[in-house]
C-alpha cells in the first residue's frame, strides 16, 4: 500500500491521493470491495505528516466522505505525531480546522462540518497545556466573534457548535482518547472549568439572546431557530458538567432544562432530573442575570407560535386544580411537569424563605403555599385513580417531594430543621394530611387487590424510605399540627378495631395500621445509621408551653402506640388483631423509637445544662427524660421485652417477624450501656435467657434468628457491675449447650444416633447459639467465652468425624471455631496460645483426611455445585482461622509473648496453609473471595515472614512459588497486586540476606527446579512488564517487585538484556534500546540499596522506560516470543 | 436401581425411623426433606405470606438425593413437614461384578454385595476407571426411606 507522506508533494500527486480517497470512499457507500478501501483510508491517516494531503482534499474535493476521512486523517495523525511537530504545526492545523469551518459555514453536509469541527476541539485539547494564554485567546477571540453573530448566522450556528465538540472533549465521559495519562485528562478538565466554562455559558446565552426576538415573530420557520437551539444545548450541556473545583457550595442544584437527557447513569434520583453542582460563582450569571424569566418567556412564546394551543402564562401549574383536571381529561402534561421542575429549582437556588417570598410581588399567597396546593392536587389525582402504571401524577408528585426536601433539608450541617414562615408551616400541614390521607387510602384499597405474595416490611420500608423521609421533613416542618393529627388518626383506628372486633373484617384497618406506624416512625426518629440518633430537633424546640412531660403531645403519641403494641400480649387480641404483618410494624417502630427515646443519651447532657434559658428546655427536658430510666423508661423496656419474648415464642415459624425482633429491636437495645444496666435486672430479661436455655420453643428459631438472639443475651452482660458476675453470667446462659455437646459426643451409639434428623436440628442449633456468643465475646467476657470453648474441643473434633458427610454441620463447626478464635486469640497467655494452636492443626489435619481425594457423585448438576460451594464456604473459613492465628503476631494482649513459650505463628501458619492448599483446587480458586482470601494470606505471611519460606520442605515450597506464579497471571488486579507484594518481600529479603553474607532463599529448597526462583521470576515480570496486557495501576507495584529481583539476579538481568539488544535488527533502535535499558538501572541516581528512596526513583525509571518501550511494542513482542521460546528450549534440554 | 429391591429395607435401617416430623420454618437450606414421598436435599428455602395479614409458608425446592430431580413444595412454617433419615456408611469397595453389583467391605469385616452400580453412564465410569487404576477407593453409601446409593468415592492410595 502506498502512502499519503507529504515530503515534497506536487499538485499532481495530490490530485491522486485525492482520487485514491475519493474511489474508496465511493465504494465504501456501494459496498464494493470494503477492504481494499478501507486500508486505503487507513494508510492515509497512517502515513506520516499527511496533513498536506488532507487539506488539500477538504478544500477540494467533491465527495463529503472523502473531506470527513480526511478530517479524520488530520485527527489520527496529529494525536498521534503531535510531540514532534513543531508549535507553528500544531497552531496551524487547529487554525486550519477552524477557518474551514467558519468558511464553509453555509455547506449543506453538516457531519463534515461537525467532524473537522471537533478535530479542532480536540487537537485544541490535545495542546491545551502547550499553548500559551495569548495563542488560546486567539482562537477564542475568532470563536468569539462568530458567535456575536459578526459573519451571519450560519457561522453562529458553527461557533456554538465547536464550543459544544470542545466541551464535550474536556469532560472526562464524553472526551476522546489520546493514548495519554488520565492526569491530563483532569487537568484540562480542571482549567477549562475554572478559566472559560462560565465565559462560554455566557455566549452561547448572548447567541440565543441576539436571536430571540427573531424567532418569536410570527413568521414562517426562520434560520435563527438553529442558531437558538444550538446555543441552548449548549448551555444545557455545560450546566451538565461534573463541577470538582468548589468545596464551598453545599447545596445542590437541580437542572431543569434537562428532563430525559441523563448522563449520570445509575442515580436514583427520583424524578427525572440532572443534579448540577456550579457553585456560588455562577450565581450571578444563572440567578441574578434575569435570563431565567427570559427563558421562561421563550418558551412561552414558542408554545404559543408552534402548537397554537391556549398558553398557561405565568406558570404553568396555577391555578393548581383547573391545571391537574385539564391533565386529566386529556391535555398534555408536559407543561406542568416543566413548571414543576422550575421550582424545584428555583428551590435549589433559595432558602425557603426567599422561595415563598418569590410571588409575593405578584400574588396574595406564598410560593410555599402554591406549592401546598399544587402537590394536594396531585396527591388528589393519585388517589383517584391509583393505578400500579407509572402516570404523569407519579412523577409530578416525586419531582414535588423532591422541592419540600430540597427546601426542607437543613444546609447548614448542624442537623437543625429549616425554619418556615407561619404560612408556609399552614401549607405544610395541609399538605402533610393530604399525603396521610392518600397514604391510608391506598393501605386500605391494597387489600383489596392483594395477588397472594405480599411485599416485606423491609422490603416496603426500603422502597418507600426516600418518600417517606420527605413525608417526614414536611410533617416536621408543622410539627405542632402533624402529631395531634398522627394521634388522632391512631386512636380512631384503635377504636374501630376495638369496636368492630369479631364483627367487622379488621384487614383495611390493620393495613392502615401499618402506613401509619411508617410514617409516625419516620416522624419522630431518624435512622441511626450506625451512630445514635438524636432526637429530631424540629421535636425538641416546639411544643414550648407544654410543661408536663404527660401532655407532651410526643409523649401521648408514643404512648398511646406503645400501649397499643401492649394488647399483643393477649392471645386473644393476638389472634385478632395483631398479625403478622401488623406485629412487623410494630417491632420495627419500637425498634426505631426506642433508639431515640427511651433512656437518651441526651438526658443527662440535658438535665446539667441548666444555666440553659431558652424556653424551650423545659418542654424538651420534659419530653427527654419521661421515657428516662428514673423515669417510665424502665416500665417501657419492661413491656418491650416483653413483647419481643411474646413474638420469639407466640408466632411460631414467622421468621421475617422474629428477624425483625432478633437483629432489629434487641440489638437496638443492647447497643446502649445505660439500657444494658437496666436489662438484666428486669425479670422480664431473666425470663428470656431462662427460656432460651430451657424451653424447646426457642429451638424453633431460624439459624440465623438463634445465632443473633445468643448474641444479644450475651452482649447484655455488659450491663453487670464487674467482669466476674459478667463472666458469670455468660456461663448460666451457655452451660446447656456445652453439656449437652460433651454428652453426646461421649455416647457410645453416637455414630448411629448422629444422623437421625432431631439431633442434627439440636447439634446445628447449639453450634449457631455458640457461634453467636463467640461472636460477642468482649474483654469482660472472654474467659467464659475461652472455657466454654476450651470444653467443647474435643467434642467438636467428635463430631466433625461423625457428621464429615453432613455438609451444613459440618460448616456450622468450622465457622463456630472461625468465631470463637478471632474473639479469642489477642487475649490469649502463651500456653493457651498454645492448646488453641495444637487444636485447629488437629481440625485441620482432620478436615483434610476427609475431603482430600473425595469426589461426590451425583445425578443431579444442582447437587454437584451445591457440594462444589460448600467446599468453597468450607475452606475460605479455614483460611480465616489461619488468618486469625495470624493476627496473634500483630495485636496481643496477653501479659507474655507467644514466643516465649517457643511458638512460632508463621511457621504454624505456613503448615496449616500446607494442609488446606491441596483441598484448594484451580476449579475452586475461581470463586472470587476465596481466590481473594487465599492469596491475601499467603502474601500477607510471605511479606511477614520470608524467612520462614526457607524452612519448608520442597514440595511445600515448590507449591507456594507455583502459586505465586499463578497468581502474578491472575486477571484480579488485587491478587496480582498481593503477589507482586510477597515477591517485593521475598527478593528483598534474600537480598539483604546475601549482602549480609549470608546464604538467602536461594539455596532453600530448590528441589527439581532448573534454575533458581528469583531468576524464574524475574524473567516471569519482565515478560509481564514488556509483553502482556497489564493495568497501569500495577506499574508502581511492579516496579518494588522488580528492583530487588534484578539486584538478586543482577547477571541474569544483564543476559536478558543483552539478548534483547542483540536480536534487535535496525541500529537506531538498538541503540535507542540499550540507552532505555541503561537508563532503568541507572538514571535517578539509583544505587543498590534497598530504601524508600530508592523505590521510588526506580518506580520513576520504570515509568519512563515502559513509556519508551510502549511505543516500539509490536516490534518488542516478536522479538520475546523468539527469545523465548529458545529458553524454554533450554530449560527443555536443561530438565532432559 | 435398589428401590425395587425390598429386603434392603429392613436391612438399612434396622428399627430406625425413615422419617422425623420438623417444623417447616426451621428446615434450612443445605437440609433435607420429604417431597412427594421422597428423600430430597433443600437448595432453595423462601417465605411469603398467605394473603396479606396471613401466616408465614416456606416454599421449598429440594432435589431427590437418588434421582436427582427437583420437586417443590409449599408449607405453611408453622406446620410440620417430614425429615427423612439420610445416613451415610464407608465401604473399602473390593470388586465389581460382571452383572452390575458392587462388592464392598463393611467395617466389621464382612462383605456386603447388594448393591447395585448406578445406571447413569457417567457415574458408572467416574466408579469404574478410578477402580479399574487400580487405586483403593472408600465408597461412601448414602442410604435413606429404603434406598440407597453410592453417593461419594475417595481415593485413599494405590493398592
Amino acid at each position: 500500500m502506498q502512502g499519503f507522506s507529504d515530503g515534497g508533494a506536487d499538485l499532481g500527486q495530490l490530485q491522486t491521493t485525492m482520487r485514491n480517497i475519493e474511489v474508496a470512499c465511493t465504494s465504501i457507500q456501494m459496498h464494493i470491495n470494503p477492504a481494499a478501501a478501507e486500508a486505503t483510508i487507513l494508510s492515509l491517516s497512517q502515513s506520516p505528516q499527511p496533513y498536506m494531503a488532507c487539506r488539500f482534499i477538504l478544500e477540494n474535493s467533491q465527495v463529503p466522505n472523502a473531506r470527513f476521512q480526511a478530517a479524520a486523517a488530520i485527527r489520527d495523525a496529529a494525536i498521534r505525531e503531535w510531540s514532534s511537530l513543531s508549535t507553528e504545526e500544531r497552531r496551524s492545523l487547529i487554525s486550519f480546522c477552524l477557518c474551514f469551518v467558519m468558511q464553509h459555514a453555509s455547506s449543506p453536509e453538516g457531519y463534515v462540518l461537525a467532524k473537522v469541527s471537533s478535530v479542532a476541539a480536540q487537537l485544541m485539547k490535545r495542546g491545551w497545556l502547550d499553548f500559551t494564554e495569548a495563542e488560546k485567546e486567539t482562537f477564542f477571540y475568532q470563536v468569539n466573534q462568530a458567535i456575536l453573530g459578526a459573519h451571519g448566522i450560519d457561522v453562529q450556528f458553527i461557533g456554538v457548535n465547536f464550543l459544544e465538540s470542545l466541551v464535550s472533549e474536556f469532560s472526562p465521559s464524553t472526551s476522546s482518547a489520546m493514548g495519554l495519562p488520565r492526569e491530563f485528562h483532569e487537568q484540562c478538565r480542571t482549567s477549562l472549568e475554572l478559566n472559560y466554562l462560565k465565559m462560554f455559558y455566557c455566549w452561547a446565552r448572548d447567541a440565543a439572546l441576539s436571536v430571540t426576538n427573531k424567532i418569536i415573530e410570527p413568521n414562517a420557520v426562520i434560520p435563527e431557530v438553529k442558531v437558538c437551539t444550538a446555543a441552548l444545548r449548549l448551555m444545557l450541556q455545560i450546566l451538565n458538567w461534573e463541577f470538582r473545583n468548589d468545596t464551598t457550595s453545599m447545596k445542590a442544584g437541580i437542572d431543569v432544562f434537562s428532563a430525559g437527557v441523563r448522563h449520570d447513569n445509575g442515580s436514583s434520583k427520583r424524578s427525572e432530573c440532572v443534579l448540577v453542582q456550579p457553585g456560588p460563582a455562577w450565581f450571578d450569571v444563572l440567578i441574578s442575570s434575569g435570563h431565567v424569566s427570559w427563558l421562561l418567556g421563550l418558551y412561552a412564546a414558542l408554545r404559543q407560535k408552534f402548537s397554537r394551543e391556549e398558553p398557561y402564562f405565568l406558570l404553568w401549574i396555577d391555578p393548581p386544580d383547573v391545571v391537574s383536571k385539564a391533565i386529566e381529561e386529556g391535555k398534555s402534561e408536559s407543561e406542568m411537569l416543566d413548571g414543576c421542575r422550575a421550582l424545584l429549582s428555583i428551590a435549589t437556588a433559595t432558602t425557603p424563605f426567599v422561595f415563598d417570598q418569590l410571588l409575593k410581588a405578584i400574588r396574595p399567597c406564598g410560593t410555599l403555599s402554591l406549592l401546598s396546593t399544587l402537590m394536594c392536587e396531585v396527591v388528589k389525582v393519585l388517589m383517584t385513580n391509583n393505578t400500579d402504571e407509572e402516570t404523569w401524577s407519579w412523577e409530578a408528585r416525586d419531582i414535588l417531594l423532591d422541592t419540600w426536601t430540597i427546601l426542607l433539608v437543613p444546609t447548614d450541617g448542624s442537623g437543625g430543621d429549616a425554619l418556615l414562615p407561619p404560612e408556609g408551616k399552614h401549607a405544610a400541614a395541609n399538605l402533610f394530611s393530604m399525603i396521610v390521607e392518600s397514604e391510608l387510602k391506598v393501605a386500605s384499597a391494597s387489600v383489596t387487590n392483594d395477588d397472594g405474595d405480599s411485599d416485606y416490611l423491609q422490603a416496603s420500608i426500603s422502597a418507600m424510605d426516600e418518600r417517606l423521609s420527605s413525608y417526614a421533613l414536611i410533617a416536621r416542618a408543622a410539627i405542632d399540627v402533624t402529631i395531634p393529627l398522627l394521634t388522632r388518626l391512631f386512636s380512631e383506628r384503635f377504636a374501630r378495631l376495638h369496636q368492630g372486633r369479631g364483627i367487622i373484617d379488621p384487614t383495611e384497618t390493620l393495613e392502615e395500621l401499618y402506613s401509619l406506624l411508617l410514617i409516625t416512625g419516620h416522624v419522630l426518629a431518624d435512622e441511626g445509621e450506625g451512630e445514635t440518633p438524636l432526637v429530631p430537633t424540629a421535636i425538641k424546640t416546639h411544643f414550648a408551653d407544654i410543661a408536663e412531660a404527660e401532655k407532651h403531645p410526643v409523649v401521648v403519641l408514643s404512648g398511646s402506640i406503645i400501649r397499643f403494641a401492649e394488647q399483643s400480649m393477649d392471645p386473644e387480641v393476638r389472634a385478632t388483631v395483631f398479625s403478622p404483618r401488623l406485629m412487623e410494624a410494630v417491632i420495627w417502630f419500637l425498634a426505631r423509637w426506642s433508639h431515640t427515646y427511651l433512656m437518651p443519651l441526651e438526658e443527662t447532657n440535658c438535665l446539667s445544662n441548666d444555666y440553659q434559658q431558652h424556653h424551650s428546655v423545659n418542654s424538651k427536658k420534659a419530653l427527654l427524660s419521661f421515657f428516662g430510666e428514673h423515669n417510665q423508661g424502665q416500665v417501657v423496656l419492661d413491656i418491650i421485652v416483653r413483647i419481643s419474648v411474646m413474638t420469639l415464642v407466640s408466632y411460631p415459624g414467622e421468621k421475617d417477624l422474629q428477624g425483625l425482633t432478633c437483629h432489629h429491636l434487641l440489638h437496638t437495645l443492647v447497643r446502649r450501656k445505660t439500657i444494658c444496666y437496666q436489662l438484666v435486672s428486669l425479670e422480664s430479661w431473666r425470663n428470656l435467657a431462662n427460656a432460651f436455655t430451657n424451653e424447646k420453643s426457642l429451638f424453633l428459631l431460624s439459624s440465623a434468628n438463634q445465632r443473633s438472639l445468643a448474641q444479644t443475651l450475651v452482649l447484655s452482660a455488659s450491663g453487670l457491675r464487674n467482669s466476674e458476675t459478667a463472666n458469670q453470667y455468660v456461663k448460666g446462659l451457655m452451660a446447656h449447650m456445652t453439656t449437652y455437646l460433651v454428652e453426646l459426643s461421649n455416647r457410645s451409639d453416637l455414630k448411629s444416633v448422629a444422623h437421625q434428623p432431631d439431633i442434627i436440628m439440636s447439634v446445628s442449633c447449639l453450634l449457631e447459639r455458640l457461634r453467636g456468643a463467640a461472636s460477642a465475646a468482649g474483654p469482660r467476657r472472654q474467659r467464659a467465652m475461652y472455657e466454654i470453648g476450651i470444653s467443647v474441643m474435643n467434642p467438636v473434633l467428635h463430631l466433625l468425624e461423625v457428621y464429615k458427610d453432613e455438609s451444613a454441620v459440618v460448616y456450622l463447626l468450622l465457622k463456630f471455631i472461625v468465631d470463637w478464635v478471632d474473639g479469642q486469640i489477642s487475649y490469649l497467655e502463651s500456653r493457651e496460645t498454645a492448646a488453641v494452636i495444637d487444636f485447629c492443626m488437629r481440625l485441620l489435619q482432620l478436615y483434610s483426611s476427609h475431603n482430600i481425594g473425595k469426589i461426590s457423585i451425583s445425578l443431579s448438576s444442582t447437587l454437584l455445585s451445591e457440594a462444589k460451594t460448600e467446599k468453597y464456604k468450607d475452606l475460605r473459613a479455614l483460611l480465616q482461622l489461619l488468618s486469625s492465628l495470624c493476627s496473634k503476631d500483630l495485636v496481643d494482649f496477653s501479659s507474655d509473648s507467644v514466643e516465649a513459650a517457643g511458638i512460632n505463628i508463621s511457621q504454624v501458619v505456613f503448615f496449616g496453609l500446607h494442609i488446606v492448599t491441596p483441598l484448594i483446587s484451580l476449579e475452586l480458586l475461581k470463586y472470587p473471595k476465596l481466590c481473594h482470601d487465599y492469596f491475601s494470606l499467603l502474601s500477607h505471611i510471605l511479606e511477614v515472614y520470608p524467612e520462614t519460606l526457607a524452612q519448608l520442605n520442597s514440595e511445600a515450597f515448590v507449591h507456594i512459588i507455583g502459586t505465586l506464579d499463578f497468581g502474578l497471571h491472575h486477571q484480579d488486579l488485587e491478587v496480582v497486586d498481593m503477589c507482586l507484594g510477597a515477591l517485593k518481600a521475598l527478593a528483598a529479603y534474600n537480598y539483604r540476606e546475601i549482602c549480609a553474607g549470608k546464604t538467602g532463599l536461594v539455596s532453600a529448597g530448590l528441589g527439581n527446579l532448573p534454575e533458581g526462583i528469583f531468576s524464574r521470576f524475574l524473567r516471569s515480570l519482565l515478560q509481564l512488564l514488556l509483553f502482556e496486557d497489564y493495568s497501569p495501576d500495577l506499574v508502581s507495584a511492579a516496579a518494588d517487585a522488580l528492583l530487588p529481583l534484578i539486584l538478586c539476579e543482577q547477571g541474569l538481568y544483564q543476559k536478558l538484556g543483552n539478548e534483547l539488544i542483540e536480536r534487535q535488527t535496525n541500529p537506531a533502535l538498538k541503540s535507542r534500546l540499550a540507552n532505555a535499558l541503561h537508563s532503568l538501572t541507572s538514571s535517578n541516581h539509583l544505587s543498590s540499596r534497598l530504601d524508600r528512596v530508592n523505590y521510588q526513583r526506580f518506580r520513576k525509571n520504570l515509568n519512563s522506560f515502559l513509556n519508551w518501550q510502549n511505543k516500539r511494542n509490536g516490534w518488542f513482542r516478536f522479538l520475546w516470543s523468539f527469545l523465548n521460546f529458545s529458553m524454554h528450549l533450554e530449560a527443555l534440554l536443561l530438565v532432559v | 436401581m435398589s428401590e425395587e429391591d425390598h429386603h434392603f429395607e429392613s436391612k438399612a435401617d434396622a428399627g430406625a425411623s425413615k422419617t422425623f416430623p420438623q417444623q417447616a420454618g426451621t428446615v434450612r437450606k443445605n437440609g433435607y426433606i420429604v417431597i412427594k414421598g421422597r428423600p430430597c436435599k433443600v437448595v432453595e428455602v423462601s417465605t411469603s405470606k398467605t394473603g396479606k395479614h396471613g401466616h408465614a409458608k416456606c416454599h421449598f425446592v429440594g432435589i431427590d438425593i437418588f434421582t436427582g430431580k427437583k420437586v417443590e413444595d409449599i408449607v405453611p412454617s408453622s406446620h410440620n413437614c417430614d425429615i427423612p433419615h439420610v445416613n451415610r456408611t464407608d465401604y473399602q469397595l473390593i470388586d465389581i461384578s460382571e452383572d452390575g453389583f458392587v462388592s464392598l467391605l463393611t467395617e466389621s469385616g464382612n462383605t456386603k454385595d447388594d448393591l447395585r452400580l448406578p445406571t447413569d453412564d457417567v457415574l458408572l465410569t467416574q466408579i469404574k476407571s478410578g477402580f479399574a487404576e487400580g487405586k483403593d477407593l472408600i465408597v461412601t453409601v448414602m442410604s435413606a426411606m429404603g434406598e440407597e446409593q453410592i453417593c461419594a468415592l475417595k481415593d485413599i492410595g494405590p493398592k
